[in-house]
């Protein structure tokens, strides 16, 4: 597959040891782009766009925020917990700003489900639209996302 | 007709490849900038040879500008103000600059190449910035995800510091890192120890300099690392002093207790330590030796999770709750905070509450 400069920089930047310890793509083998080409079209099929999963991670990142810390409930059946952590990183695609370093971690109590994404993870996905490659630690599958942020 | 097409797309890829290895050769050879000033902050001139990046240059001078990637341009770290000479702003540095500071000159100096006399203004303060090298002496794990590292240097030998400053740390190339990275960590010895420095360093998930740190960094290693940094520290006032650190923030607040202890400070002086649980807690005895030997100082330890069936018989819950029945008089008295983001905006926001003045509240971004 030809590359441009600029393709391959990202392909780059999102291995382990370059940003991140353990990268952005997992055990995906695929190229970024083919990544993000499948779960455009799985958001197409769910009738969600990205913009709208971020902007519900974004809400419980800004209410666990406030809550020092510590795991607090949201809307009744909805445990997350935000760790910050000191320092920020950059966006594997290159541009202006970087990202603060912590994780929210969301367990949906109904269904028992878990996620764990980063404030990176938010604007990747908002700008981007990559949810990282299957296997990573921070991986966000669409599909699943529908069953445990929206119900 | 297909095997002439494949040999004239050969010979002009050919040609294309000897006149770009061409240019790099004459560029690398022939090339010549002779000799160039860099004029620094309008005061210090440097004259050196041209031809080489700016942040090699300026490091060379022994002048510090942070950088995280070793001058790749990846890191955006290493900005500074070209006023005259830099040539125009390169596509490899505006993805790491905002609007406005393409309209103020900023530039990465890893991508402006001096290749003629040259303007340019840093912070005065990093003038005072070394890089040292040093000799790792102690590991001694204090949590189960934290350590301390002592760092004895040997070039230079001494450091000259002020409590609450911090370090920036270079993690070599590693199994895990495909490229050095550099962190900052604040000290935690006093400045009164100069040829010795401690940190105490906290395992980030992912992080590649912490894993290297936690993982691979051993006693008799050698290690680089720049600095000081950094304006938290201690003001000169004789007001009331209320620190509050959790995890590996308790590092820049025992250099600074250390200091006062050690000058004999009459301030008065409370330290709430926010941790979760009882395995959160660390150098306790430090703490109790310094209840002992400073005038007026006051150590809260508070737990936010203690274990179920735990013989914790301290404070419980969040510091906030008890930051009041602690602080006499919000006007007097000033803050100083170190840990989490979401730790010091917590406690910023209840700070104010109790009317401590948002200009004696003090942390550092690491910035």
């Amino acid at each position: 597959m030809k590359q441009t400069p600029q393709e391959k920089k990202i392909q780059e930047n999102m291995q382990p040891g370059v940003i991140t310890l353990n990268g952005f793509l997992g055990n995906d083998n695929r190229h970024y782009q083919d990544i993000i080409d499948e779960d455009r079209r799985t958001l197409e099929r769910l009738s969600i766009t990205p913009g709208e999963i971020a902007d519900r991670l974004q809400y419980f990142a800004d209410l666990a925020w406030d809550s020092y810390d510590a795991p607090i409930i949201i809307d009744e059946f909805y445990q997350v917990e935000y760790k910050s952590y000191r320092g920020k990183i950059p966006c594997p695609f290159p541009h202006a700003g970087r990202y603060p370093k912590g994780t929210i971690t969301l367990k949906n109590l109904n269904c028992g489900k878990e996620i764990c994404w980063t404030p990176l993870n938010i604007h990747m996905i908002r700008e981007h639209c990559f949810f990282e490659g299957k296997g990573s630690p921070h991986r966000i599958e669409p599909s699943e996302v529908m069953k445990i942020l929206f119900k | 007709m297909f095997i002439s097409i494949l040999i004239t797309i050969g010979i002009v890829a050919g040609i294309g490849g000897f006149l770009a290895l061409l240019l790099i050769i004459a560029e690398s050879t022939l090339a010549n900038y002779g000799e160039c000033t860099i004029m620094i902050n309008e005061k210090k001139e440097l004259k050196v040879k041209g031809g080489s990046s700016l942040l090699n240059i300026l490091n060379n001078n022994k002048i510090f500008l942070s950088s995280a990637c070793g001058g790749r341009g990846s890191c955006g770290f290493c900005k500074c103000k070209v006023i005259e000479g830099g040539g125009p702003l390169l596509p490899t540095e505006t993805p790491f600059l905002e609007e406005d500071e393409k309209k103020n000159n900023v530039r990465l100096a890893c991508q402006v190449k001096v290749k003629q006399d040259i303007k340019i203004k840093i912070p005065a303060d990093i003038f005072a910035v070394q890089e040292f090298t040093g000799k790792v002496i102690k590991i001694q794990d204090l949590t189960y995800d934290i350590k301390e590292i002592t760092i004895e240097l040997t070039k230079p030998k001494e450091i000259e510091f002020q409590a609450g400053q911090f370090v920036q740390f270079v993690a070599p190339r590693y199994e895990k890192s495909r490229q050095p990275v550099t962190r900052a960590y604040s000290i935690s010895s006093s400045p009164d120890n100069k040829d010795y420095i401690k940190l105490i360093i906290k395992k980030v998930p992912d992080g590649l300099c912490t894993t290297y740190i936690h993982e691979y960094l051993k006693e008799g290693d050698t290690v680089i690392f720049t600095g000081p940094f950094g304006d938290f520290i201690i003001k000169d006032t004789q007001n009331d002093m209320v620190f509050i650190a959790g995890g590996s923030g308790k590092a820049p607040i025992i250099s600074m207790l250390e200091y006062l202890n050690t000058h004999g400070s009459k301030r008065r002086l409370v330290y709430f330590f926010g941790a979760r649980t009882k395995k959160d807690l660390y150098l306790t005895e430090l703490f109790e030796k310094l209840e002992k030997e400073l005038k007026d100082f006051t150590y809260v330890p508070t737990l936010s999770q203690p274990e179920e069936n735990s013989d914790w018989k301290g404070k419980t819950g969040y510091i906030m709750a008890y930051l009041k029945e602690y602080i006499k008089d919000g006007a007097e008295t000033e803050a100083y905070l170190c840990g989490s983001p979401g730790m010091i905006d917590a406690v910023q926001k209840k700070l104010v509450a109790i009317k401590i003045s948002e200009d004696n509240i003090f942390y550092d971004s690491f910035n």
